[in-house]
């Protein structure tokens, strides 16, 4: 499809059949994006032919990659120094247990039972040894354990597994060079250096119609990740810890981050989930779904083994406790990142990558599904379920009453 | 019959959301407040995307924030100018279960909420909020359509 216009009015009409989905169902706009791209893709291989979406166009491939940097940026944004300052021992020990259970027994369970190669079992451990900040934080929220000790230092040790995934991600594929060096003292100098500079600089020439703050995060994200790439590692990476490091300070300017939010939704996550689902192979994962069922139990048994009795030693209760695990065994937009970095760098083939995302996608899905039915510490569901047949209409003559006073 | 006639309710949660249903609900509370002299909370709720993503997640509670608080002041400026105080609160969750939640919590003896035209697909997927605070209320619970 040569017709850049067109090519770019059936992205944008995909992403609002994403987005129109996801209103519908109230689901993730994300998850929507990926199906919406996988279905796509195969609707359109089938019925039109070659070329499909055109998802490796030069321009779709930077828009996707930028929504990837920004959109991980924004995630690390939210760290909150504060809770993470007092409580990184216990986020640290449930963190890294969180990322070192799935990823060695991802890749172990990769390379010895699907007998999927050194590297591709590897970056099958680093994309499902993901958790979700967010679906924890939701969770934390609606039970509001997000003021508590606990809550918070759950909250914490999800930003360490994520850390642990993005480190990963970044330096365990490529080989340690002087550009490796190059990029890590760089990035140390960076990272120090941004807290004190960026605040600073937005406060002299911000504030103006000219979106001088957008630019220069833009410019910082695109310089560290064009580094982070001529390292051999992903531009992800230093995204992360920009946000990470800039959490206390631009995360606190509420109109700035809800311009980036526009900017993000609006034009470039869209194109980066309907790219990621279009590269999932439909045939792939029909001809071999035991891989998916595999894969799936590989992740969920890693992340339980390794996390329920972590969570318990925190003093969780049995209940409490799984849920917890169940929610941090959740993660989509890191584990459809390290998938995609996968493929891009031919470390693992198209049908490994559509078993990857498909796990992760299920990973998202079907834990959430799993813990609403079955584990919700919602401690007024067995009150409430005891007292059903009590539960009462209003009785009609009452509103009478009420009326007639 | 006897014991209806001295129902009295001290204690008013709506369910509001912005809808034309939840408008009426706070008509009825307000209706039944200057009756009892009850006192009144409406209660919105946010309910985040599952399985939310964390900027998806912090945008859908910002907007949530901004559309239920320009409704919520205007409900409670309706509400005074019938000599009725409203109190306001927003949550996050599934608006069905922060609803009985808080109800049980804070020991309210009567919810109100509007009931939405949701079509049967909807209910299969999402389930009615006026169902299931209907289902496990622990008080009376009254349905405006």
């Amino acid at each position: 499809m040569e017709n850049v216009w067109v090519l770019a009015a059936l992205w944008v009409g995909l992403a609002l059949i994403a987005t129109l989905l996801a209103i519908w169902f109230k689901i993730s706009t994300a998850l929507t994006e990926i199906v919406v791209g996988t279905v796509a893709q195969f609707v359109i291989m089938a019925f039109i032919g070659h070329g499909g979406l055109g998802a490796k166009a030069g321009w779709v491939t930077f828009l996707a990659g930028a929504g990837a940097v920004v959109l991980t940026f924004l995630a690390g944004a939210e760290l909150d120094s504060v809770i993470f300052r007092t409580k990184w021992k216990e986020a640290t020990v449930v963190g890294l247990v969180g990322f070192f259970g799935p990823f060695l027994g991802c890749a172990a369970i990769a390379h010895y039972v699907l007998h999927w190669g050194a590297r591709p079992s590897w970056l099958a451990g680093v994309a499902l040894s993901t958790t979700s900040v967010a679906v924890v934080y939701a969770v934390m929220l609606e039970l509001g354990f997000n003021k508590t000790d606990f809550g918070k230092a759950i909250l914490a040790s999800c930003f360490i597994n994520d850390i642990g995934t993005v480190i990963a991600l970044g330096l365990i594929f490529s080989p340690f060079t002087l550009k490796t060096l190059i990029f890590v003292v760089v990035s140390v100098l960076v990272f120090a250096a941004l807290p004190f500079v960026t605040p600073r600089f937005f406060h002299k020439y911000g504030g103006r119609v000219s979106e001088l703050e957008a630019k220069y995060l833009l410019f910082v994200l695109f310089a560290m990740g064009g580094l982070a790439v001529w390292a051999g590692s992903e531009a992800v990476l230093p995204a992360y810890m920009i946000g990470m490091v800039l959490a206390g300070t631009i995360g606190k300017d509420h109109i700035l981050v809800r311009r980036l939010r526009t900017l993000t939704f609006g034009l470039l996550t869209p194109f980066y989930f309907l790219r990621a689902g279009s590269f999932v192979s439909v045939p792939a994962l029909l001809a071999a779904p035991l891989v998916f069922v595999v894969l799936f139990f590989a992740k969920m048994f890693s992340k339980i083994v390794g996390l329920l009795p972590t969570v318990r030693a925190f003093q969780y209760q049995r209940e409490e406790g799984l849920y917890y695990t169940l929610m941090m065994s959740t993660g989509l937009t890191f584990g459809t990142i390290s998938a995609l970095f996968g493929l891009n760098h031919n470390i693992i083939t198209e049908a490994q990558y559509s078993f990857l995302v498909a796990t992760v996608i299920g990973s998202a899905v079907i834990p959430t599904v799993i813990a609403n039915a079955f584990f919700m510490p919602r401690h007024l569901l067995p009150k409430a379920a005891k007292t059903t047949k009590q539960a009462q209409a209003l009785p009609l003559e009452v509103l009478a009453d009420a009326d007639a006073d | 019959m006897e014991h209806r006639r001295h129902t009295r309710f001290q204690k008013i949660l709506i369910g509001y959301d912005g809808s034309e249903q939840s408008e009426k609900a706070v008509d009825a509370a307000i209706s039944i407040a200057r009756c009892h002299d009850a006192y009144v909370l409406a209660l919105a709720v946010a309910r985040p995307p599952e399985p939310p993503t964390s900027v998806e997640l912090e945008a859908t509670l910002d907007d949530a924030r901004e559309h239920f608080e320009a409704g919520l002041k205007k409900v409670v400026e309706r509400a005074q100018d019938q000599g009725v105080t409203i109190e306001t609160d927003f949550a996050v969750g599934h608006p069905g279960e922060q609803l009985i939640h808080r109800a049980e919590e804070e020991h309210f003896d009567l919810i109100i909420v509007g009931r939405r035209g949701t079509s049967l697909f909807q209910k299969m997927i999402l389930g009615s909020v006026s169902e299931r605070v209907l289902r496990y209320a622990h008080c009376p619970v009254m349905v405006v359509k």
